[in-house]
């Protein structure tokens, strides 16, 4: 897998979790990505993912008027997006533990090696 | 549809992502939904002060081909576009064809004309695809559009000269036969018009042929007749482009 792929299936997961809490709109949620640390990403990026979410029936949307201004694209997590977001939960705790394991593993004995605390 | 007050990068990249899908062959209300979701985040994005780039990314192209895979392809308005088409350059050839007389088409002229049609088609999709997705100064734009349609007018006088040369099998047609296929033709281009909203047809035909008619009910000598036909098929066509261009241009301004 390469890093952008991983990416992406990043991405998906935290969308789906985003989604979860409230119906939400891509604006927001790009502005909430990026309060979450992932502001390198372009905005865009999201809607090819919501696409391809919605086309698998993961997500729904509704348009609705805004006060000032266009209209906005709502979305609200499905029950087949409720069981795809707890398949990544799932993977990601046990990637983290993982990961987390290597690292204090590894890198604990290497910084030991070259006598680095 | 009303416009969003947007920069002028950022109306580029939503003109160019349309054309780019719809000439990528995508269904057309799925494409008016991301662009105008795209235009909403756009329209929010530059109310806050951020760059363009901090969407789209650093590559628009790259941008717009991520969009396009995650669309299909819509089959069933290509099976509706092209017949379309093609019965409209028919219907356009049978009426001028009529008003001369019994019609009489050879093979060579019927698969020639479709043919020609079909790379037509083909060549101003693709064309617009290239241009959509490229960088390119107005003029090169301009320049490769006007391509594909020379190139096509160029076959269809090729058609006719070969036809003169090489003798293929012919369709005649009675003069019943032939008023009534020229109904038929009126009736579809009358039809196409009014689906796709624009009289341009109908005006080029008016003006290509109701000219030389009065014209020969006229006393006026026959060289006469011919130059001030040709002259007025150019005023009424220039007229009516000078017209639509104002309309155009008054619209815009009043959004």
């Amino acid at each position: 897998m390469s890093q952008t792929q991983m990416m992406k299936g990043i991405l998906d997961g935290c969308l789906l979790a985003i989604i979860n809490g409230k119906e939400v709109y891509g604006y927001e949620m790009a502005e909430r990505l990026s309060e979450y640390g992932f502001e390198s990403i372009s905005e865009g990026t999201i809607y090819p993912l919501l696409m391809r979410m919605e086309r698998e029936k993961l997500v729904t949307s509704v348009r609705k008027a805004s006060t000032a201004g266009p209209k906005r694209k709502y979305y609200s997590l499905t029950k087949e997006g409720e069981e795809a977001l707890n398949a990544f939960l799932k993977r990601w705790r046990h990637l983290e533990t993982s990961v987390n394991s290597v690292i204090k593993q590894e890198t604990n004995g290497r910084n030991r090696e070259n006598g680095e605390t | 549809m009303e416009k969003l007050k947007l920069s002028d990068k950022s109306r580029k990249f939503l003109d160019d992502l349309n054309v780019y899908l719809f000439s990528s062959g995508k269904k057309e209300e799925e494409i008016k939904d991301i662009v105008e979701e795209l235009e909403a985040h756009l329209y929010e994005a530059e109310l806050d002060g951020k760059p363009i780039e901090q969407i789209v990314g650093e590559s628009p192209k790259q941008y717009m081909a991520m969009i396009s895979k995650e669309m299909n392809i819509d089959y069933t308005a290509w099976a509706k576009y092209i017949p379309i088409i093609v019965f409209g350059v028919m219907a356009f050839m049978i009426i001028g064809d009529v008003l001369e007389g019994p019609l009489s088409y050879s093979l060579l002229q019927i698969i020639g004309t479709i043919v020609t049609c079909l790379l037509f088609i083909f060549g101003v999709f693709i064309t617009f695809r290239y241009v959509s997705y490229h960088d390119l100064s107005k003029k090169v734009e301009f320049m490769m559009i006007i391509l594909p349609i020379s190139i096509s007018m160029l076959l269809f006088i090729l058609i006719q000269i070969v036809n003169r040369i090489y003798e293929t099998p012919s369709v005649e047609i009675g003069g019943l036969g032939s008023i009534l296929l020229g109904i038929i033709a009126l009736i579809l281009l009358i039809g196409m018009s009014l689906w796709g909203k624009t009289a341009v047809m109908l005006v080029v035909l008016i003006a290509l042929h109701l000219p030389a008619i009065l014209l020969s009910l006229t006393t006026l000598q026959e060289e006469t007749q011919l130059i001030s036909s040709i002259v007025i098929t150019y005023i009424i066509i220039g007229l009516y482009f000078y017209g639509t261009f104002k309309k155009m241009k008054k619209e815009e301004k009043s959004v």
